[in-house]
């Protein structure tokens, strides 16, 4: 009798405290985080473990993370924000904050950070103003910037080396640009090009990443598009002439074949000097290239030229789907505090291959590292484009049908200039009737 | 005589005419056939490359050194078997609704004289008419509301209410219009209520045809990553198809990985397709008599 | 009198049989279907960017589309280009192939298996192949092709590049699925008595005396049908426009539905995007509406017997 009775109680007891620690867990706030490493991509493990090593770190708050994949992730989280079904934490685009915050889906982050008053609170001196500039509205912090790209000149050091040149030799202006890179250009004896030094249209380069460099834009302070004065026309004939011993169908046919089926011109060799972003280093890495490239600061304009590159970076936001309470939104905010932590920023850098925001951070992880090095150095002169209510797209999908056929012989620079000046202003007007 | 007959038979006889046109025939048919199949075997020596032989490239078609490695990677970097199974469950499910609400409506369509029945049928071809990214918010929102995201009934559900079904019902209803009324008809006069009909003349009538439907309806839901990918937010209920996705990342991802993976999930509809075939090929007739 | 009684019950009681077999696709409507349908057509009458909720702005949308949008008029043309020829051809290839298929040769499984390939593969992968082939200076295409334009002394064809080329070089493209059409075809023709066939032989017909005579008549009803969905895909064409030229050159493949598919995912301007929806709705109805008022005529159906 007593063992049995014995057995019961202990029976009891276990039953009583797996409730226990069930309830514990209970007892938990639940926050969920949307982020870009689904299950199966290689960032997917140490995302795990990042978000792990904060649950068990303290037990107030639970964190789930889900990943999508990069293609996907917008299609989600645009649904989440327009059903108002939205998780605690989740990514975005920094440059259109201004779109959610006035849409009042985001949490002021500025009242969180200047209420807090703990030592781990986060350290607004380690983020460039120049991202920072993009997350405000209103004067006020609506997400904190997570990732920051920046764009760059690439070069094979092998060929380079190969034809007499050193680093030194590196082009600092357009000039010397167009001078060095032909050095480098290969025809077959069909005359098929084999080989470019350079070109401004491959890569990511863009037509308005050369036009910041001579200090003009697409839109003036009242987002009003300019593209009518002759430095425009300028720069978009030195963007087609570069290379203008070719026919535009060569350079054609020479980018595609290289960009058909995921072959990279610079990592397959055949392009010597390209700009683009970080993340072109991390492709020529996850191949196992087996040449030596080097970064430096793409080239400016002679005279008056600005340093500055193309640089986007994703925002971390709070999501405020009008069903949180304030414990929720603290607890939120906690994790938050986590991810932006020097220490967590390193390894998330390492775990997603980005270059992420936080300076000091990413200064150490690039310490011993040159080509990261080289591209935070230029993540100081880049600027993110800005947000356009009338032409979210104004560089992509509204532009670049102008700039193809201008490239195409179709139009003069000045007629395309004009045309697509038309165009946004139509965009703007019929913008204003509906809005 | 007779052999003198022989000798004066022309070379161009039936025979050899025959043995002509079926020969031009395959010659035909190989060529053809190669062009639609080139798409197939590009997938499987791109699934075959190395991820340096695709970003670098070769300047080849063919693979230098056959990574088969690359489908076993595959199937152990995502779930597989999880995946397999939550697909298999999907898709078995919408499979039966999609065939229950599909037959009934047909054959509301095409033997049945309902009040408003022509003015259905327009509302069922105005369905295939609005693109689905139109309708997509205000259904999730719907979803939303009564509570079922998260789950996996959004997909499945309407299956069984004809959502999606209305390409079928429309095909159908062109294979019950097609079997004549007489048999209806004397069904009835002997007494037979329109579910006996249903059951035992119509169905069978047009099972091969249901079998297509089936066909049809298991390719589209196995290779759906779109619903999955709005509707499932659980990782442990996600399907192949939205899986796959996985392997594309924001660099480019790898295409090897993904294009074995994607022939992987690829040979359930191929081997079901072959293996019908009998079956549906007769079946995607519009007349039910034979001969 | 009893006959009578026994008639007019039967009718009503196929009026309600009717309702009832139908029943869980009409509730099905109601359910899951009306709501999104009647709330896209509401939003388009209003200004939504999908983050704050829609406001009504009446005909606005729709008015901008009709009169001050040059791209409306550029994507619906190019959309009915689209219609116009990829509908027939579409069909004369599908009928084709099943012709071809239609005899009586060792591995036909294997054949038709092998020409409903591209239906089962992936769209991206068939994308970037086709790039590929393509490609006006390297695709084998061209390369092919190279001793015809040599012969008479042409420029290579440039294909997806080429702005006046593009639209049907797509078409082509989109040719390689008609496997699709092309099973319902042939088992439409599988069922042709043979019985019919031989008669005909025995007056002296010829295999294009068959075809035209026998073999397409009793194929009507699935010509019908591959007709009708032909007209609704094809109005609604966007996928490889999206995957492989993005809509160019010079804008040449911006079909209707990929300029709907930007007002929603590049601008934001969801009210607009349903506008052009229900403005497509509208077009695609009235013309299958007209098209099966055809199908009296077309149609050889073996109830008609």
């Amino acid at each position: 009798m007593k063992k049995i009775f014995t057995l019961i109680v202990n029976v009891i007891l276990i039953f009583i405290l797996v409730a226990c620690t069930n309830g514990e867990d209970s007892g938990k706030i639940k926050i969920n985080f949307w982020h870009m490493s689904p299950v199966g991509s290689p960032s997917y493990s140490p995302m795990r473990r990042i978000i792990n090593n904060y649950n068990n770190s303290q037990d107030k708050v639970l964190v789930t993370g889900t990943g999508f994949s990069f293609w996907d992730y917008w299609d989600k989280i645009g649904i989440a924000i327009s059903s108002k079904t939205t998780p605690s934490l989740g990514l975005s685009t920094i440059d259109d904050v201004e779109a959610r915050a006035s849409g009042k889906v985001l949490f002021n982050l500025t009242e969180l950070i200047d209420n807090d008053t703990s030592d781990n609170n986060i350290d607004l001196d380690e983020f460039r103003d120049s991202q920072l500039e993009f997350a405000t509205y209103n004067d006020n912090l609506y997400a904190m910037p997570f990732s920051a790209t920046a764009r760059a000149l690439y070069y094979n050091l092998d060929i380079i080396e190969e034809k007499g040149f050193s680093e030194e030799d590196l082009p600092t202006t357009w000039s010397e640009l167009k001078t060095f890179a032909k050095n480098f250009d290969e025809v077959d004896s069909q005359g098929r090009i084999t080989r470019i030094g350079f070109d401004p249209t491959y890569g990511n380069a863009t037509y308005h990443g050369w036009l910041w460099q001579t200090g003009l834009d697409f839109f003036d302070e009242d987002k009003n598009p300019t593209l009518n004065t002759p430095k425009h026309a300028e720069v978009l004939d030195w963007i087609k002439d570069f290379n203008s011993e070719f026919s535009r169908n060569q350079l054609k046919t020479f980018g595609e074949g290289n960009e058909l089926l995921g072959i990279n011109p610079f990592a397959s060799e055949r392009v010597v000097m390209i700009v683009d972003d970080d993340g072109l280093n991390q492709k020529i890495v996850d191949a196992n290239a087996s040449f030596n490239y080097g970064v430096t600061t793409i080239p400016i304009p002679d005279e008056d030229g600005v340093n500055v590159n193309w640089g986007s970076g994703f925002s971390i936001e709070m999501y405020d789907n009008g069903k949180r309470n304030e414990e929720h939104k603290l607890a939120a905010f906690d994790f938050l505090k986590y991810l932006m932590s020097k220490e967590v920023q390193i390894e998330l850098a390492i775990a997603n291959g980005w270059l992420m925001s936080h300076i000091s951070a990413m200064e150490e992880y690039t310490e011993d590292k040159p080509i990261l090095k080289a591209l935070l150095k230029e993540v100081d002169n880049a600027r993110d484009k800005i947000y356009i209510p009338y032409a979210p797209s104004w560089h992509g999908n509204d532009w670049q049908p102008f700039y193809n056929a201008f490239l195409d012989g179709e139009k003069t620079a000045v007629k395309t200039l004009e045309d697509a000046r038309a165009y946004y202003l139509r965009k703007k007007s019929n913008y204003e009737a509906t809005h | 005589m007779i052999i003198k007959e022989e000798l004066k038979r022309p070379w161009w006889n039936k025979r050899r005419k025959d043995n002509l046109k079926k020969g031009i025939i395959h010659l035909v048919l190989i060529i053809t056939s190669f062009i639609f199949v080139f798409p197939f075997l590009w997938m499987l020596f791109t699934a075959l490359k190395t991820p340096q032989e695709l970003l670098m490239g070769s300047d080849s078609f063919f693979p230098k050194n056959p990574m088969w490695s690359n489908f076993s990677t595959a199937v152990k970097s995502i779930p597989f078997l999880l995946y397999l199974k939550n697909s298999i469950v999907i898709v078995s499910l919408v499979m039966l609704g999609t065939i229950f609400s599909a037959t009934l409506s047909a054959y509301a369509f095409a033997k049945l004289k309902w009040r408003g029945r022509d003015k259905w049928f327009i509302v069922l071809l105005a369905t295939l008419m609005i693109p689905l990214q139109i309708i997509l918010i205000p259904s999730y929102i719907m979803y939303a509301q009564i509570g079922w995201l998260g789950t996996i009934l959004p997909m499945v559900v309407p299956a069984f209410f004809g959502g999606g079904a209305a390409f079928y019902i429309f095909m159908l209803r062109q294979f019950f219009m097609n079997i004549p009324k007489d048999l209806s008809e004397s069904a009835l006069i002997d007494g037979a209520n329109h579910f006996q009909i249903f059951w035992h003349i119509m169905l069978p009538l047009t099972k091969p045809a249901i079998v297509t439907v089936a066909l049809f309806v298991f390719m589209a839901t196995w290779n759906d990553y779109f619903g999955p990918l709005i509707f499932l937010t659980d990782p442990e209920k996600w399907t192949l198809a939205l899986g796959l996705r996985s392997f594309q990342t924001q660099f480019g991802g790898r295409y090897d990985l993904m294009m074995a993976a994607s022939i992987l999930i690829m040979l359930p509809t191929l081997i079901i397709f072959f293996s019908a075939q009998k079956t549906f090929i007769e079946g995607i007739s519009f007349t039910g008599i034979k001969g | 009198m009893a006959k009578k009684t026994t008639l007019t019950s039967l009718k009503k009681q196929e009026g309600i049989m009717g309702y009832l077999f139908a029943s869980p696709w009409i509730l099905g409507i109601i359910l899951f279907g009306a709501f999104p349908f009647l709330a896209s057509l509401y939003i388009s009458f209003t200004s939504y960017d999908m983050i704050q909720a829609p406001r009504f702005i009446g005909f606005a949308n729709y008015r901008i589309l009709f009169t001050n949008d040059d791209i409306f008029w550029l994507s619906l043309g190019n959309t009915l280009y689209h219609v116009l020829i990829a509908v027939p051809l579409g069909m004369v290839v599908g009928i084709l192939l099943a012709l071809l298929l239609n005899n009586k040769v060792k591995g036909m499984s294997i054949y038709r298996t092998l020409f409903y390939l591209p239906n089962v593969v992936s769209i991206v992968a068939l994308s970037l192949l086709w790039l590929w082939l393509f490609q006006p200076s390297f695709g084998i295409i061209n390369e092919v092709l190279s001793p015809i334009y040599k012969l008479f002394k042409l420029e290579p064809l440039g294909w997806y590049s080429d702005k006046s080329l593009s639209k049907f070089t797509l078409i082509l493209m989109g040719l390689w699925t008609s496997g699709g059409s092309m099973i319902i075809y042939l088992a439409q023709m599988q069922d042709i008595p043979t019985s019919l066939y031989e008669s005909a032989e025995i007056d002296g017909a010829g295999f294009l005396k068959k075809t035209i005579y026998i073999t397409l008549p009793l194929m009507t009803p699935s010509i019908f049908f591959n007709f009708i969905m032909g007209l609704i895909g094809g109005f609604q064409v966007f996928t490889l426009a999206y995957i492989v030229t993005n809509g160019g050159p010079g804008r040449s493949t911006y079909y209707y539905a990929y300029y709907l598919y930007d007002q929603m995912m590049t601008d934001r301007n969801m009210g607009m995007a349903s506008a052009m929806a229900w403005i497509l709705l509208v077009i695609i109805l009235v013309i299958t509406l007209f098209a099966l008022k055809l199908n009296k005529y077309v149609v050889y159906l073996g109830e008609e017997n």
